[in-house]
C-alpha cells in the first residue's frame, strides 16, 4: 500500500484534459492554438570544472539540454539518475527538476552538500555529452545491453536508457559498467597529506567533475557503438578508450566562453600554455605576495583537477602535452603501456594538431593587432580580439570533436590501434570536407609521427596511403539494403537488413578478405546516416561492422580458447535516383582487420601476458575476461 | 598418509636423455655433495663438482651452489626464508646448510625481502652468527646509502603493516579465506611481529646486514647491468655472473622521487573504513517508493541492488595485491656462468622486471614484441632456471620457456594451496616438456617426519637425488 501515493495524480488527469475538447459553436481554426509552446531546451546549474575552482570565472555555469519530461530522479527518455549509495545502503531522495520553484531557477544552485543538485549535474552534463555525439554522427546512439547468459535476454528497450548512479559507492573512482547498464560514480576523502587545493580530508565527489562524467559517458557511447571495442587484443586498446573518453571531455571545454573568454587574455591567446599569470601584474622574478598575482593552471588543458589532486596524484596528461613533439619525444609511445599514460599520448597528438589548426585560423588576426600597434606580450588582449579568437577555437574545438566522432565510424569493428585510429581520423576528414584550406589532415599527420604513431600495413606515411582504401565506384554493391528515415529503422526493417548484410558477406568472403570456411560472419551493427555535405546535398550511407570470430586455443599447455575476431567496416552510400530507379547501395569503402598470423600470435601473446589466460574457462562466463573492466581500469587513475 | 614418499620407485615417466655433461646412465648417485665439500680440489675439468642443493622448507626459496673452487667448494646462498604453510623445518635446513657449507658462505644473495625469501635469517639468527660471509648481494632498493630507496622500503613496510592489523580484524570477526590470504600476503612484506614487537623481517635484514660471525661482509646493491663483484675465491675458480634484474624503473623512481610520496600515502589513508564516511544528511534519506518503476525498468530493482552491493571496493585487498607485486619486480635476476655450465637464479621478478630484460622494453610496444636478440641467446644456453615465484603464472612469460634451451634443468621450490593458483600446473607442464622433464619440486621430498613429500607432485625426477631422503634435493652438473 505504500505504493498508493504515486498515483493520486490520477483523479486530476481528467480535469486537466477537459478545455482540450473546444466547445462546439467555435470553428476549428487550424492557425491559432492557445497552448503553451513546449520550450526546446532546459537550463540547469552544473560546474564547468569541479567544486574546487570555486566560484573561478564562469566555474559555475548555466547548460541548455534539450527539453523533455522528468520524472524525479530525473528519469527521462535517454538516462535514469537513480541515487542510491551502496555503501550507505540508503536511498537519497531525487530531485524533481519539473518543480515550479526550480523550473524558475535553472534547478538547483551548485552545491556540494545537497545530493540533487549532483543528481541535476549528472543528468545535465551526461545528456549533453550525448546529444554532442548524436549531433556530430547524425544518428541516434543506442546503449549496449549485455547479459550473460544466465540472465533473462534485455527486455525491449533497455537499449534506451542509460543508469547514472551519482553515489554508488565510497572509493576514488568512477566507472562505466556494462553489467550494471550504467555509470558509477564514487566518493572519497581527499588526501589528509597532500589535498591540493581541497580541504586535508574532505568529501570528494566524482559526480561533480564535469570532465569525469563526460570521460564516462563517452565510454559508455563508444561501447554503444562498437561491440568489439572492449576487447582488450592489443596494447592500444584500453589506452584508446582512455584518450578517447579523455578528448571527448577535453573538446567540451572549448564551448565554456566565458573561460575560454578569460583564458585567452591570460595567455596571450596562446591557448596551449598551462600556466595562467595571474590578474595582478607582478614584477619578472618577483615573489606573489597576494593570490591575485598567482599564476593558476590552465583549466582548459586540465582533466579532472580536483579529483587528481585529492587522490594525491598527478595529471599524465599534462606531462604529455609538455613532452616536445621530437623523434626523441616518440620513445614514449614505446615505453608507455600503463592505459592512462599511453593513452595521453593520443590526446597529446591530436591537440598538437588542434593547437596547430587554431594557430593558422587566427594567424592574421594577431598580424592585424600588431600592425594596428597592439602588442601580445605587454598588456591583456582587447576584448573584441579574444571574442574573434573564442569563436575560432572554440569553432575549430566543435570541428575536431566531430572529427574524433566520426573517425569512430571509420575505424575496423575490432582490435584497435593508434594508427588504425589516425587513419580513420584522415578519412574521415576527407569524407566529410574533401577541400581542407587550413590543413587539418597535414597537421594530424605530423602530429602523430611526431610522436612516433604509425598504422601497420600503410605502405607509406602520406596522406594517401593512410586514407583507407576506397572501393573503386560501383564494383560492389548490396542489393536490397533498407536506409529508412533520420528517426531509425522499424523491427522488420533491422531485421530484413540483417538478413541481407549476412548473405552479402557469404557472397562476396574472397572480397572483402574473409576466410568463409573459418566461421559463421555476423553482423553486430548497422547504422544509417544522413548527413548534409558541404555542397548543400543530402547524403544517405550506412555504417557496417561484420564480424567474424574464430576460437583459437592457447596452446602451450593453457586450457581453453580465446576468440580471435576478423572483421571489416563498410561504409555504404545510397545513391539519389537516376532516371528514375533507385541504384542499389554501393560499398565505399571497406576498412579492414582480417586474420593473419601475427596478429593471433599478438592477440594470444597480449591475452597471456595481461593475465586473462589463467582462469579455468566456466562455461558462460568464458568470454566475460576477454573484455575491459573499466573498474579496475579506472581504480588506478 | 604414507610417511615418506617413495623417490626412488621406479619412475612411470618415459626415460629422458641426460643432460649434457653428464656421464653415465640411470639412477647416479655416486657423486655425494659431502664429498665435494670436505675433499680437496678436484681438478676442475668442465662444471663437475657444481652442485644446487634446494632445501625444503615450505613456500619459500632456500638455495645454495656450491662451486669447486682451488680450495675445495666455496658456497653461494641464496635466499632463505619460509612463510605461508611453514613445514616447521627451517631450523633443520640451516643446521644443515650450515653443515654443508662448513659455516663459511663465500656470498650471500638475497634477491628480494619478502619474508619467504629472508625469514631464515632472522629465525636463525643464532646459526647465522656462527657462519662467515664474505660478500652479501642485494638488489639496489636495500641500499642504505640510498635515502630515497630507504624510504620507499619502509613506507612500503609501514603500509603492509597497517594493512596486515586491518586483515586481522576482518579475520577476527569471522573466518574468511580472502583474508587470511591477503594478510599472508601483507605479512609476507613485513615478516609478521617477531615477539620483541620489531617487525621479524627487519630482524633478518639486520642479520644480512650485520649478523654474521666475525668481520662483517661487505655489501654489493645491485641493478640490472651491473658488473657484479665476486668474492675472490669464486672468481679464481672461473665463476661469472651477470645481473639481469631488477631495472631501474621510471615509473617507480617518479614515486620514490616524489618529494611528498603521494604513491604510498595515498594509499594509507584511503584505508580508513570507508563506512565513517557519511556524506549527506539525513534529510536526504530517500527510500525506493521516491522513483517511478521506469527507473528500475531494464533489469529490475533487485538485481540492480545485487549488483550495487557487489560493486562496493575492495581497496584493501588491491593495495595488498599492489604492493606485493612491487617487492617481487625488486628481485635480482642473476646469471651465473661456470665450466660452460648457465645457471639462472630469477627470484620472484614477475612481469614487469623480466620484461625489461626479455624485451628491451615494454611488452606490445612496436619494437618490443619479440624476445631481444641477447634474451634468446641468455635463454637459450641455460643449462639450469630456478622457477621465479614458485611456479606462478607471471612469473615466467611463455617467450621464456619457449626459448630455454631443451634439456635444461629446473628447480622450483613451492608448497600447494599456500598462495592463489601458485604453483601453475599448466606453466610446470610447459618447463617440465621443455626441460624433458628434467624440473623438480621442492614438494617431492619429505621436509621431516611431520611433512611427507606431496604425492601429488609426483616421484622426484631422475636427474635428481635426494641423498638423506628427506629435507633437500641436489642437482648435480
Amino acid at each position: 500500500m505504500t505504493h498508493r501515493q504515486r498515483f493520486t495524480c490520477d483523479d486530476v488527469t481528467p480535469t486537466s484534459e477537459a478545455p482540450a475538447q473546444p466547445p462546439r459553436e467555435i470553428p476549428d481554426d487550424i492557425f491559432s492554438t492557445a497552448e503553451i509552446p513546449y520550450p526546446s531546451e532546459r537550463p540547469l546549474n552544473v560546474y564547468a570544472f569541479d567544486p574546487s575552482l570555486g566560484k573561478f570565472v564562469g566555474n559555475q555555469m548555466v547548460t541548455h539540454v534539450r527539453y523533455e519530461s522528468l520524472q524525479p530522479g530525473p528519469i527521462g527518455e535517454r538516462f535514469a539518475v537513480i541515487d542510491y549509495d551502496g555503501s550507505q545502503k540508503t536511498f537519497y531522495k531525487p530531485v524533481d527538476l519539473d518543480d515550479p520553484k526550480l523550473l524558475m531557477t535553472h534547478g538547483l544552485p551548485p552545491s556540494e552538500a545537497d545530493p540533487r543538485f549532483h543528481q541535476q549535474m549528472v543528468y545535465a552534463v551526461a545528456s549533453e555529452t550525448l546529444q554532442r555525439f548524436e549531433f556530430a554522427l547524425g544518428r541516434r546512439v543506442r546503449w549496449r545491453t549485455r547479459l550473460d547468459r544466465s540472465h533473462p535476454p534485455a527486455p525491449r528497450g533497455a537499449s534506451r536508457r542509460l543508469s547514472l548512479f551519482p553515489h554508488a559507492m565510497c572509493e576514488a573512482n568512477a566507472f562505466y559498467s556494462p553489467d550494471a547498464h550504467g555509470i558509477l560514480f564514487g566518493y572519497f576523502k581527499a588526501s589528509r597529506t597532500n589535498p591540493g587545493r581541497n580541504l586535508p580530508g574532505q568529501t570528494v565527489f566524482t559526480c561533480l567533475s564535469h570532465d569525469i562524467i563526460v570521460h564516462e559517458t563517452t565510454h559508455a557511447i563508444v561501447d554503444g557503438i562498437r561491440e568489439h571495442f572492449m576487447e582488450p587484443t592489443n596494447v592500444d586498446v584500453a589506452a584508446f578508450h582512455e584518450a578517447f573518453a579523455d578528448l571527448a571531455a577535453l573538446f567540451l571545454h572549448f564551448s565554456h566562453k566565458e573561460v575560454l573568454v578569460d583564458t585567452l587574455q591570460k595567455t596571450g591567446g596562446k591557448l596551449f600554455e598551462y600556466k595562467l599569470k595571474g590578474d595582478a601584474e607582478l614584477a619578472p622574478g618577483g615573489t606573489p605576495a597576494i593570490q591575485s598575482q598567482l599564476s593558476t593552471e590552465n583549466p582548459l588543458i586540465a582533466l579532472a583537477t580536483q579529483f587528481g589532486e585529492a587522490a594525491g596524484r598527478q595529471s599524465s596528461l599534462r606531462s604529455a602535452l609538455m613532452t616536445p613533439a621530437t623523434p626523441d619525444g616518440a620513445k614514449d609511445i614505446a615505453t608507455k603501456i600503463e592505459p592512462h599514460e599511453r593513452g595521453s599520448i593520443l590526446v597529446a597528438a591530436v591537440f598538437d594538431a588542434y593547437f596547430t589548426v587554431y594557430g593558422r585560423r587566427t594567424f592574421d588576426l594577431f598580424r592585424i593587432f600588431r600592425a594596428g600597434g597592439g602588442s601580445v606580450d605587454k598588456a591583456d588582449l582587447p576584448a573584441p580580439l579574444a571574442n574573434r579568437l573564442a569563436m575560432e577555437a572554440s569553432r575549430t574545438a566543435e570541428e575536431f570533436f566531430s572529427l574524433c566522432a566520426r573517425a569512430l565510424d571509420y575505424c575496423p569493428p575490432v582490435d584497435i590501434t593508434f594508427g588504425d585510429f589516425l587513419r580513420a581520423l584522415l578519412t574521415a576528414h576527407l569524407d566529410y570536407t574533401p577541400d581542407d584550406p587550413d590543413r587539418i589532415r597535414d597537421a594530424l599527420m605530423q602530429a602523430f609521427r611526431l610522436r612516433g604513431i604509425v598504422a601497420e600495413n600503410a605502405t607509406a606515411f602520406s596522406e594517401d596511403a593512410l586514407f583507407w582504401p576506397k572501393v573503386v565506384r560501383g564494383s560492389l554493391r548490396v542489393p536490397g539494403l533498407t536506409f529508412g528515415d533520420p528517426n531509425g529503422l522499424t523491427k522488420e526493417e533491422k531485421d530484413h537488413n540483417g538478413d541481407v548484410l549476412r548473405a552479402f558477406a557469404v557472397t562476396h568472403a574472397d572480397k572483402l578478405g574473409f576466410d568463409a570456411k573459418a566461421g559463421k560472419i555476423e553482423a553486430p551493427s548497422f547504422h544509417p546516416m544522413f548527413s548534409t555535405g558541404k555542397d548543400g546535398k543530402l547524403y544517405v550511407s550506412m555504417v557496417v561492422e561484420l564480424v567474424q570470430t574464430v576460437r583459437v586455443p592457447f596452446g602451450l599447455g593453457i586450457p581453453g580458447t580465446f576468440p580471435l575476431r576478423n572483421g571489416v567496416t563498410l561504409l555504404i552510400a545510397q545513391d539519389p535516383p537516376d532516371h528514375d530507379k533507385r541504384p542499389e547501395p554501393r560499398v565505399r569503402f571497406v576498412i579492414p582487420k582480417l586474420y593473419r598470423p601475427e596478429r593471433e600470435e599478438r592477440v594470444r601473446n597480449f591475452y597471456i601476458a595481461s593475465g586473462r589466460a589463467t582462469t579455468q574457462p566456466t562455461g558462460h562466463d568464458d568470454d566475460k575476461r576477454f573484455r575491459l573492466d573499466f573498474a579496475l581500469l579506472h581504480a588506478g587513475v | 598418509m604414507p610417511r615418506s614418499h617413495p623417490t626412488s620407485a621406479k619412475s612411470s615417466s618415459p626415460q629422458q636423455r641426460k643432460p649434457a655433461g653428464r656421464a653415465g646412465t640411470g639412477r647416479k648417485r655416486s657423486v655425494p655433495a659431502a664429498n665435494v665439500a670436505a675433499s680437496p680440489a678436484l681438478p676442475v675439468k668442465a662444471a663437475s663438482g657444481l652442485r644446487v642443493r634446494m632445501y625444503r622448507i615450505g613456500f619459500g626459496d632456500f638455495f645454495l651452489l656450491s662451486i669447486p673452487t682451488q680450495t675445495g667448494a666455496s658456497h653461494i646462498l641464496i635466499d632463505c626464508g619460509v612463510h605461508a604453510k611453514d613445514l616447521g623445518s627451517m631450523r633443520a635446513a640451516v643446521t644443515q646448510m650450515a653443515r654443508d657449507c662448513g659455516n663459511r658462505l663465500a656470498l650471500v644473495i638475497m634477491t628480494h625481502r619478502h619474508a619467504d625469501h629472508i625469514s631464515g635469517f632472522g629465525s636463525c639468527a643464532d646459526i647465522f652468527a656462527q657462519i662467515e660471509v664474505a660478500r652479501v648481494w642485494m638488489p639496489w632498493f636495500e641500499n642504505p646509502a640510498n635515502p630515497k630507496a630507504a624510504a620507499f622500503q619502509a613506507s612500503l613496510v609501514a603500509m603492509a603493516g597497517d594493512l596486515g592489523r586491518q586483515f586481522r580484524a576482518r579475520l577476527a570477526a569471522g573466518p574468511d579465506p580472502e583474508a587470511d590470504q591477503l594478510l599472508s600476503m601483507a605479512e609476507n612484506i613485513t615478516g609478521g611481529l617477531g615477539v620483541a614487537g620489531i617487525a621479524a623481517n627487519q630482524k633478518a635484514l639486520n642479520v644480512l646486514h650485520g649478523g654474521f660471525k666475525g668481520t662483517q661482509p661487505e655489501h654489493d646493491y645491485y641493478k640490472a647491468g651491473d658488473p657484479p663483484v665476486l668474492p675472490p675465491d669464486l672468481a679464481a675458480a672461473g665463476l661469472t655472473a651477470e645481473i639481469l634484474g631488477p631495472p631501474i624503473d621510471d615509473v617507480l623512481i617518479g614515486q620514490m622521487t616524489n618529494k611528498n610520496q603521494q604513491y604510498l600515502a595515498g594509499a594509507t589513508e584511503s584505508s580508513e573504513q570507508p563506512d565513517r564516511l557519511k556524506p549527506f544528511g539525513n534529510a536526504f534519506r530517500g527510500k525506493r517508493e521516491d522513483y517511478c518503476d521506469k527507473a528500475f525498468a531494464p533489469y529490475g530493482y533487485d538485481r540492480m541492488l545485487r549488483m550495487l552491493h557487489g560493486a562496493q571496493p575492495d581497496v584493501l585487498a588491491a593495495q595488498a595485491q599492489a604492493a606485493d607485486k612491487t617487492l617481487n619486480n625488486q628481485s635480482l635476476v642473476i646469471l651465473f656462468s661456470f665450466g660452460g655450465k648457465n645457471l639462472l637464479f630469477a627470484g620472484d621478478a614477475q612481469w614487469g622486471n623480466w620484461e625489461n630484460f626479455l624485451y628491451g622494453g615494454a611488452y606490445g610496444t612496436p619494437g618490443h614484441t619479440q624476445l631481444t636478440a641477447k634474451a634468446q641467446d641468455i635463454l637459450g644456453k641455460i643449462d639450469f632456471y630456478k622457477v621465479g615465484h614458485h611456479g606462478s603464472a607471471n612469473a615466467t612469460p611463455k617467450d621464456a620457456v619457449k626459448a630455454m634451451r631443451i634439456g635444461c634443468v629446473g628447480m622450483c621450490s613451492t608448497q600447494e594451496h599456500a598462495y592463489n593458483e601458485v604453483p601453475r600446473a599448466p606453466l610446470l607442464d610447459a618447463l617440465r616438456q621443455r626441460m624433458n622433464d628434467q624440473l623438480a619440486r621442492s614438494d617431492q621430498v619429505a621436509a621431516g617426519a611431520e611433512a611427507p613429500a606431496n604425492p601429488q607432485a609426483g616421484p622426484l625426477p631422475k636427474a635428481f637425488t635426494a641423498p638423506s631422503q628427506q629435507l633437500f634435493i641436489d642437482y648435480d652438473f
